[in-house]
């Protein structure tokens, strides 16, 4: 009876409607539009200025398979959104547990891992250059001072290195954040339950992954899921340290499209790089969610 | 004793991690206080102490200027986002029926689009509507970029609010504005903290689309202020100023944090928990 009467909107009338109407205006002229533009732009040779450009079809989508760079490119931020989702998972899922007991210093050791998480993409891409500048970088002086040679290391001069190499600084500047976040999903953990495998006599390991897992499930999915949309869209490191190389090798979705369109000046070209990501990202994360909460279900 | 070891073993892996953590910060901050001259081993920790690099580092950034500049975008993005999230969440969590369900989707969809992707289209739509650019025009761009988070988070606070508070305002007939003001808008305090807090945080280091749309150097914010130094990277006598740079950049955030640091902590698992 009671839904009823909510159903029938004296108190939530339909003009609450009008509440949206900012978020709305803006959310469609600076976001939902563009969007859709992009699907026009990929079918024409527009370079961004002048606006007397032709229809070529599907031309801008054979180039870029052709040139092998959309494939390039998905593959590496394929492997980028991989590495960044395992290790700020892992890492961050080891030190929330180790930082949820009882330990001295917990707020200093939490305090340390979060600040990288408050510095701008572009200081982070600044002190990391310096970390991996051959000869005499950080890593080099470290190497030099253990008796190594550090001046023949240039982890970010190497195609067979440099996508890891950033991808490690995204992992050392987020980590903090997933860290964060599965601390306080540890927190709701009743501590009874564990009390109660302890009496049964659970080992540790099996307290982590018989309760304290299970439990944390929907934290889980969060960071998985904030990561992978991260990884996705990873595109400060590539600008800021490597400019998409050595080569193509660290040249992701996003960096290729800005690329395209900003130095290269073809809009249409990177119109066809937009839309492929789209559909990826859009595809991505449906197939993620309808994974994610079967999986919660199950649990 | 095996508990006792155990224990050994954690503390040395956290201390451990941190050192690794924060080996680069330490050895910016170090560097930072050093003069070109100095060509030791950057291993050796803070055996100088010059403001030199400081000096030339303020002067070339315009640190005042673009200090202020990045607090009046953000504070003022900020703001308004506070204000036209807690609007749009207003119906989509009190309606109960398909369209606000649909108007809730429609903004999350906005969350995974990357700006890269956009960008153009959207540097000339601001073309077409004559936006000029100046220090404010990023600010449009700070605000549509996150309601989507906002609107989703606040939805999800503002369906914890009894609805029974409501109906008895109604009947005692307070206007619809007034509910929401007065009534429901302080009861979101928490996610207003996190609202403010994380987005806060991305506007202020964000520094792709100042890059974008803001053409002139006085009108820069910290962040773009930084890319100026990108070219300094080849000259190894200028990583001093560059290190230099960095700390000043790095460092209102710092300050805020040490003050609010519970507020950052809950903000953000309040933000990703409640989501």
């Amino acid at each position: 009876m009671k839904k009823k009467f909510r159903g029938a909107s004296l108190v939530m009338p339909d003009r609450m409607y009008f509440f949206v109407t900012p978020a709305l205006v803006l959310f469609l002229v600076f976001w939902v539009y563009p969007v859709l533009q992009l699907f026009y732009y990929s079918v024409t040779n527009f370079n961004g200025v002048n606006y007397n450009y032709d229809f070529v079809g599907f031309k801008n989508y054979a180039r870029i398979i052709q040139e092998g760079s959309l494939i390039n490119a998905i593959k590496n931020t394929f492997i980028y959104t991989v590495i960044i989702v395992v290790g700020s998972n892992l890492l961050g899922l080891a030190l929330a547990m180790l930082l949820n007991m009882k330990i001295i210093g917990k707020t200093v050791f939490r305090t340390m891992s979060y600040i990288p998480a408050l510095f701008s993409a572009i200081v982070v891409g600044f002190i990391w250059s310096y970390v991996y500048m051959p000869g005499s970088g950080m890593l080099a002086a470290l190497l030099n001072a253990v008796g190594l040679d550090g001046s023949t290391v240039n982890l970010l001069g190497n195609f067979k290195t440099a996508l890891y190499s950033i991808a490690v600084v995204d992992i050392w500047k987020n980590v903090g954040t997933t860290m964060i976040i599965y601390l306080a999903g540890l927190q709701t953990v009743d501590e009874s339950l564990l009390e109660a495998g302890k009496i049964d006599g659970c080992t540790e390991w099996q307290l982590i992954r018989k309760i304290k897992l299970p439990l944390i499930s929907a934290t889980i999915t969060i960071n998985v899921v904030l990561n992978v949309i991260a990884g996705l869209k990873s595109f400060d490191y590539s600008f800021i340290m490597t400019n998409g190389g050595p080569g193509k090798a660290t040249q992701t979705l996003m960096y290729i499209i800005f690329k395209t369109a900003f130095n290269d000046q073809m809009m249409g070209k990177a119109s066809a790089f937009s839309v492929v990501s789209f559909i990826l990202i859009i595809a991505i994360t449906i197939a993620m969610l309808r994974f994610m909460n079967k999986r919660e279900v199950e649990l | 004793m095996r508990k006792k070891i155990a224990k050994c073993v954690l503390y040395f892996l956290l201390i451990l991690y941190s050192v690794v953590t924060v080996m680069p910060l330490l050895i910016v901050v170090s560097s930072s206080f050093r003069t070109t001259g100095n060509m030791t081993s950057p291993l050796s920790l803070f055996i100088e102490f010059s403001l030199d690099s400081y000096k030339a580092a303020f002067t070339k950034m315009n640190y005042i200027n673009e200090f202020i500049n990045s607090l009046l975008t953000t504070g003022g993005s900020v703001i308004v986002i506070v204000l036209i999230a807690t609007m749009a969440a207003y119906p989509i969590a009190r309606i109960k029926r398909k369209s606000s369900k649909m108007l809730y989707y429609f903004f999350i969809a906005g969350l995974v689009i990357p700006a890269q992707m956009v960008i153009v289209p959207i540097a000339q739509m601001f073309g077409r509507l004559n936006i000029p650019n100046t220090r404010f025009t990023p600010m449009i761009m700070f605000i549509t970029c996150s309601l989507p988070f906002s609107t989703f988070l606040y939805t999800g606070f503002m369906k914890g609010v009894p609805v029974e508070i409501e109906e008895v305002a109604y009947m005692e007939g307070a206007s619809l504005w007034k509910r929401f003001s007065q009534i429901v808008f302080p009861l979101l305090k928490p996610a207003t903290v996190s609202v403010v807090i994380t987005q806060g945080l991305w506007i202020w280091n964000d520094y792709f689309f100042p890059m974008v749309f803001v053409t002139k150097r006085s009108q820069y914010s910290i962040p773009v202020g930084m890319i100026q130094f990108l070219g300094d990277r080849e000259n190894p006598a200028q990583w001093n100023t560059l290190f230099a740079a960095c700390v000043l950049c790095a460092l209102p955030l710092i300050l805020v944090f040490m003050v609010l640091q519970k507020q950052f902590i809950n903000g953000i698992a309040a933000g990703a928990v409640k989501g």
